[in-house]
């Protein structure tokens, strides 16, 4: 791990800015911050800290969705002397109050780049997904950065994310002496990581499209902070597709779990579960559904190169140690 | 009944006893009769016979009822005719020799692995059975100018198309595998709105097929594998019958430009038989902007549903033509539009020639000379 040696931008004497504490990523990637033998000083910026975090990171209230929240954050970043700002207050899951989400998400993105640029902040690394390439059934088997982010219309979250990676694309063109990283994780699993992902897979009997049966991809969650830390710490610039090796369908993922499926026709399924999933997500169905039907693999190879990503855990891994620890867990 | 005579020594109830027992019946059903009013509907003949007194041979005979005596003579016969026939078969040992014999891959034999295209070489070794007596027995397959295939890393076939499922892909695919000396199988590149359809793309991942786009071929190219491409695309595999065998044009023609920059060696390739398996009599527009995919309409679809699914039986050939080598080709020229243009109709020549050899070959569609 020559990279991990390689602490240029998050070693003592250093500044990171953090927001989204509240999500998986944020509050991990502060912890190991935290416990390295020199760490660097963290600034949180959120509406509320994580009680873990109280008194050992810099706090400031910030709402993101605030029409003044820009100028904010960029005294913020001025007075703490940010040099790096991870960008992780999104939602993990699709929210089903639209307007709040895009406010957050898209506007919330925007402040923080235009906070960042005016601070003089050297990096800006933001979390995305790889779901804004959006499960098309003319997808190359594996999508690589430079393809076209099409999510689909009934995705919001995901045209969210999608608007905020084009956002992210023109601000990294007028901002050239700024590094902006944005990551793009398959979906991840493993043992602490929650989402309405993995939720679904919780269960016993797991509901798939008849007829599909879609290669997948997983990234396990240590290689996931460790691709967040990979790119605090490198000068990596541009998009980055992150998934562990290998591919397997969804029908051996389930056998391998020793879970049953419960195959529904797609066009039953997505009228039958309209009104739940409305509730729970705010998107139709095939918001989710579409990625049990159609290919989105993603294509690692530039994060191998550019970025020194290297993943521990394959996806058959990945998906073993998910399922694994939840089964100890007696979730089932 | 306390006072009945116990049957003697063959079992035999002595004919006193029975009279008895008789007797009290009829009294018991008179009385029936005369409580809840039901009149007597036994035939009078049969009454007049049990008025009389019992014989002893006639109540040997037990009691049948006369009604069903004439249509429970062929149908309980061949009944238990059939039983006895079949009383030693397991049905399970039947049903996994069928298994055995037909060797349809199922959920059973797939394994935890595949390769990054979705290849399931398990499930593959498991189909080769069935692909086998498809190109042995089904269509007859005969191959020939295989020796003309050479031993490179890359390679790129490029053959006529026709059928909506891919059936020439795996033919070709699997004449490669079985009368190369080298065993490799290519991997064909299929057309990408089968993905759409259920059933289809998970089944032909796993036996070594690729959707067909510029990304895929190039990556299965760089990997050193052999590929097969179908250049006429979807004109191609929704062509009417009346124009079978005239190749359609070859679109972008992307497989020059890729196959000279990688230097892989085009290999044309003639399928003869491939276009009668479903000959297509119209394909109405109407019905592709209602369902979403193309409908072709063929003597037997959608008139026989899901049987029409089922390919014709035609003797095909498949004939491997002289490669065509990129060696000498400087890399700027690869993206010339004109050498580009040029190169792919050379090779839709090459193509056509191949089958205008071959067609007049075959006597007829379906038998083999």
């Amino acid at each position: 791990m020559s990279a991990r040696r390689a602490r240029r931008s998050v070693g003592p004497g250093t500044t990171l800015a953090i927001t989204g504490l509240g999500t998986f990523t944020g509050a991990q990637i502060a912890e190991r911050l935290l416990e390295r033998d020199a760490p660097a000083r963290i600034v949180a910026l959120d509406l509320r800290l994580p009680r873990r975090l109280e008194g050992r990171v810099r706090f400031h209230r910030v709402d993101l969705t605030e029409p003044t929240a820009d100028s904010l954050v960029a005294e913020i970043l001025e007075k703490e002397r940010c040099d790096t700002v991870l960008h992780a207050a999104f939602f993990t899951d699709p929210y089903p109050d639209l307007e709040y989400a895009h406010e957050l998400e898209v506007v919330g993105s925007l402040h923080m780049m235009n906070a960042a640029a005016a601070a003089g902040v050297r990096k800006l690394v933001v979390t995305s997904s790889a779901q804004v390439y959006g499960p098309h059934p003319d997808n190359p088997n594996f999508l690589s950065e430079d393809h076209a982010l099409r999510p689909q219309r009934a995705a919001h979250a995901l045209r969210d994310r999608a608007e905020v990676e084009s956002l992210l694309r023109i601000f990294a063109q007028r901002h050239r002496a700024m590094v902006v990283t944005s990551l793009r994780p398959c979906w991840i699993v493993g043992p602490d990581y929650a989402s309405a992902v993995t939720r679904r897979f919780d269960a016993s009997r797991v509901v798939t499209l008849l007829g599909y049966d879609p290669l997948l991809q997983f990234l396990h969650e240590t290689d996931w902070l460790d691709a967040v830390e990979l790119a605090l710490e490198r000068d990596a610039p541009g998009p980055f597709n992150l998934a562990g090796d290998g591919v397997l369908p969804l029908s051996t993922l389930l056998r391998l779990a020793g879970k049953r499926s419960l195959p529904l026709p797609h066009p039953l399924l997505y009228r039958a579960a309209y009104l739940d999933a409305v509730a729970r997500s705010g998107d139709s169905p095939e918001a989710f559904f579409d990625y049990l039907r159609f290919l989105w693999v993603v294509d690692t190879r530039r994060a191998r190169a550019e970025l020194g990503f290297e993943p521990v855990y394959t996806t058959h891994e990945a998906w073993m140690s998910f399922v694994v620890s939840r089964k100890l867990r007696g979730y089932r | 009944m306390s006072d009945a005579k116990p049957p003697d020594a063959n079992g035999r109830i002595p004919p006193e006893a029975l009279a008895e027992l008789r007797a009290s019946v009829r009294a018991l059903r008179g009385e029936l009769e005369r409580r809840f009013g039901i009149p007597d509907t036994s035939p009078p003949a049969r009454a007049e016979v049990d008025e009389g007194e019992v014989d002893p041979a006639e109540a040997d005979v037990p009691f049948t009822a006369p009604a069903f005596e004439p249509t429970a003579g062929w149908f309980e016969g061949l009944g238990r005719r059939l039983r006895a026939r079949f009383e030693d078969v397991d049905v399970v040992k039947l049903y996994e020799a069928l298994r055995e014999r037909v060797s349809i891959p199922g959920a059973a034999d797939v394994s935890a692995e595949v390769d990054e295209f979705g290849l399931d070489e398990r499930y593959l070794s498991r189909a080769r059975g069935w692909l086998d007596w498809l190109f042995d027995r089904w269509w007859r397959v005969e191959v020939s100018g295989v020796e003309l295939i050479p031993e490179a890393p890359r390679l790129l076939f490029v053959a006529n198309t026709a059928g909506i499922l891919p059936w020439d892909a795996l033919m070709v695919a699997h004449a490669v595998e079985r009368l190369h000396p080298s065993g490799r199988r290519p991997r064909p590149l299929v057309a990408d709105w089968l993905a759409t359809l259920p059933f289809s793309q998970s089944r032909l991942a796993r036996i070594g097929a690729v959707r067909a786009c510029a990304e895929n071929a190039e990556r299965l190219l760089l990997g050193d594998q052999w590929v097969i491409a179908f250049p006429e695309g979807q004109k191609g595999a929704l062509k009417p019958f009346r124009e079978r065998y005239r190749l359609q044009r070859f679109a972008r023609g992307g497989f020059v430009p890729l196959a000279a920059r990688l230097q892989a060696a085009i290999v044309p390739v003639a399928v003869v038989g491939s276009e009668e398996l479903y000959p297509i009599l119209f394909e109405p527009r109407v019905l592709r902007r209602l369902v979403g995919v193309p409908v072709p309409i063929t003597p037997t679809f959608p008139l026989l549903g899901p049987l029409g699914i089922i390919p014709l039986p035609s003797q095909w050939r498949i004939r491997f033509g002289e490669p065509i080598w990129f060696d000498e080709v400087p890399p700027e020229r690869a993206a010339d539009p004109l050498y580009v243009n040029r190169t792919r109709e050379q090779v839709r020549g090459a193509i056509q020639a191949l089958l205008e050899e071959e067609l007049p070959r075959r006597r007829s569609i379906f038998s083999a000379r």
